[in-house]
């Protein structure tokens, strides 16, 4: 049997009656919860100003409602809904949310991960805001009594869009905008590295040149004898006595007296004075005519001590383990 | 004058070198100190084993310095007069004495072989000794003189039976004890054996040019060479210091493995050795164009001159050879040079 006119009339209204009402009552507003029942913390996001369409904002919402007054799960923002900010749609949307709770002694704290989305640009800036969400309780003691908690504004400014030909920057940028700042970050990190690379440069070159005994191997024997020579005078004795400092360190690096007939056993036992052997012969000859031939001879010839300090420098980068510039050394005695 | 001599004399010892070296392979070392003994005037023990080229080599030696050449047998029963004379029955059935392997030669004898000295009783080392030392012998109421020669000697050191240590004081008569070792050079071992060259001795040495060296010019040229070679006074330090370190090798701070140093060493080298170290080292620099003595020069005849004069302790005796070497080594090393 069809039900009669009247009747759908009638029972239309009803709902529209119901519906009316439920919205009537959404809007009702109800009193604030005393602040001592709530504990809230929130992390607004960095900056407020330089959004554009399609900026996500990100607020963190702590709250801790503390008994008897318990949250009302379905007063927590729902996603997508269309908020109005001064009787126009805001432009700015809830896209997601998450809300774990824990409970305590004292209540419940919920962690509110709120993301907002704007949707809204202009040709200059303007301001907005999040969504004024309002929390309710309910007082589980009275269980009539329902209060809110609206949580705190977050204001920001919406910037349009630049697009390249039409907007000078230095025109339309909003005065209170701090200018935009490139990452400089991994310029940092590149100029770090590099000042750390300058840095073990120069201590090689210092460590290649340096003739002071702070650093490994500088004390090595021709280290020691390139600075003794340094100060020893160009006198005929003063020669002899650098000669003999070479013949010193020479034998404490070979271990043994190093002679012309012991030379091939030496460099095949230390290699790295391999390149130095023509050098070393140079000075054993040296050696041989200012001690056990004619030493005037030998001390008439271009500045010995000069050729004994290059020498000795020679040697000293073969004791570091460095390959010697026997080019820069090749001076004859 | 002198130093056109002193050139010239050098290409006859080289040439002397070079005819030796073609007939005996692998040995230009002890060729090498060899003419240095020749030059230094000094007699040569060599020291190796049988069949080593000992002989050949001191034969060849002798056909190029020239003279008279004389060699005996050391066996155990010579007698001290097996040198001087030989005693025969004559065809005419009259006893005849003739003059033995010194005397035969008079005063032209250059050099004198003794093969195996160590047979002989130590009654024939001691008038060898006199020989050697003085270059005289008095025999049939007359002294004899023997002012160019030059003995050489050779032992084996394996062989020990039947045979008698030479003294210490007899080792030191020697300017050299110089070891004959076979070559290690694989060519010249395969030569020895298959090249039937070296299977004819007398033929071998019949290829070295004859009387090279004017021997009997030698000893006036051996004293130029010593007055015209100079050592520095730092030389002359080094040389002292070498000396000094024969005689106490631990303050030099020579070891030797397996060896009690506070013990081992009974005597140093002895002035006469040591003159004759620096006579050797002077003719070595003379050899090698130069008129100034280096250590190069002194460590060139250094083992040869001074080993065999060290004595040791009985108990280390027995590896004289490694233990001599091992020191002599050490001391090299461990006496700067300034």
């Amino acid at each position: 049997m069809l039900p009669r006119f009247n009747d759908v009339i009638h029972m239309l209204l009803i709902v529209c009656a119901l519906c009316f009402s439920q919205q009537l009552l959404a809007d009702v507003k109800l009193p604030t919860i005393d602040e001592q029942y709530v504990d809230i913390k929130v992390e607004d996001p960095k900056r407020d100003a330089g959004y554009v369409v399609g900026d996500i904002l990100n607020r963190k919402v702590t709250i801790t409602v503390k008994k008897p007054y318990q949250l009302i799960k379905e007063s927590l923002p729902i996603v997508g809904y269309e908020h109005r900010y001064k009787g126009q749609v805001s432009g700015v949307e809830l896209i997601s949310i998450k809300s774990p709770s824990t409970k305590n002694d004292a209540g419940e704290t919920y962690v509110l991960d709120l993301s907002y989305q704007v949707f809204k640009t202009g040709r200059a800036v303007k301001p907005a805001a999040l969504n004024p969400e309002v929390l309710k309780m309910r007082n589980t003691a009275k269980k009539k009594q329902t209060v809110q908690y609206a949580l705190p504004l977050f204001k920001f400014r919406i910037s349009p869009l630049s697009v390249i030909g039409q907007v000078r920057l230095d025109r339309e940028m909003y005065p209170f905008t701090p200018p935009l700042t490139l990452d400089s970050s991994p310029v940092i990190f590149k100029l770090k590295a590099l000042a750390v690379v300058l840095a073990l440069a120069l201590l090689g070159l210092l460590y290649i040149l340096g003739s002071r005994a702070w650093l490994p191997r500088m004390g090595a024997p021709f280290a020691k004898a390139f600075r003794d020579i340094k100060k020893m005078d160009d006198s005929p004795a003063g020669i002899k006595q650098a000669v003999t400092r070479v013949h010193t360190a020479l034998n404490k690096t070979a271990g043994a007296s190093l002679f012309n007939n012991n030379l091939a056993a030496f460099v095949a036992e230390k290699p790295a004075f391999a390149l130095a052997k023509p050098a070393i012969e140079q000075f054993l000859g040296l050696s041989n005519q200012v001690f056990f031939a004619d030493a005037s001879q030998a001390l008439k010839n271009n500045d010995p001590k000069a050729w004994l300090l290059k020498l000795c420098r020679t040697l000293r980068d073969c004791e570091r383990g460095l390959v010697p510039d026997m080019a820069a050394d090749g001076a004859k005695a | 004058m002198s130093d056109r001599q002193l050139a010239d004399w050098r290409q006859l010892a080289l040439k002397l070198e070079s005819e030796v070296n073609k007939v005996v392979v692998g040995q230009s070392n002890p060729i090498r100190l060899i003419t240095t003994s020749i030059f230094a005037r000094g007699h040569v023990l060599l020291e190796g084993d049988v069949g080593v080229g000992k002989t050949t080599l001191l034969r060849a030696i002798a056909r190029g310095v020239g003279g008279a050449y004389q060699r005996i047998e050391g066996t155990i029963d010579l007698m001290p007069n097996d040198l001087v004379y030989h005693t025969y029955l004559g065809e005419d059935g009259k006893p005849h004495v003739s003059p033995g392997p010194i005397l035969e030669a008079g005063e032209d004898l250059s050099i004198f072989f003794f093969n195996e000295i160590n047979r002989a009783r130590p009654q024939v080392h001691s008038l060898l000794l006199r020989v050697m030392a003085e270059r005289t012998l008095t025999a049939f109421n007359k002294e004899h003189n023997f002012p160019h020669m030059l003995v050489f000697a050779d032992r084996n050191q394996v062989e020990k039976e039947e045979t008698f240590d030479i003294p210490s004081a007899a080792r030191d008569r020697f300017m050299m004890e110089i070891p004959i070792v076979v070559p290690q050079d694989k060519d010249i071992m395969e030569s020895l054996v298959f090249d039937t060259r070296f299977h004819n001795v007398d033929q071998l040495v019949g290829g070295v040019a004859e009387s090279i060296l004017q021997y009997k010019d030698l000893n006036g040229f051996a004293a130029m060479v010593q007055d015209s070679v100079t050592a520095s006074p730092t030389l002359r330090k080094y040389a002292l210091d070498l000396w000094r370190a024969t005689k106490a090798p631990m303050d030099y701070g020579v070891k030797v493995s397996g060896v009690d140093m506070n013990r081992l060493v009974l005597s140093g080298a002895s002035p006469r050795g040591m003159s004759m170290l620096l006579a050797a080292a002077r003719v070595n620099a003379w050899l090698n164009e130069r008129d100034t003595v280096l250590p190069d020069d002194i460590h060139a005849v250094f083992h040869e001159t001074i080993a065999h004069r060290l004595v040791f302790s009985p108990v280390y005796e027995m590896r004289r050879g490694e233990i001599a070497r091992e020191m002599l080594d050490g001391i090299v090393n461990s006496v700067a040079a300034p």
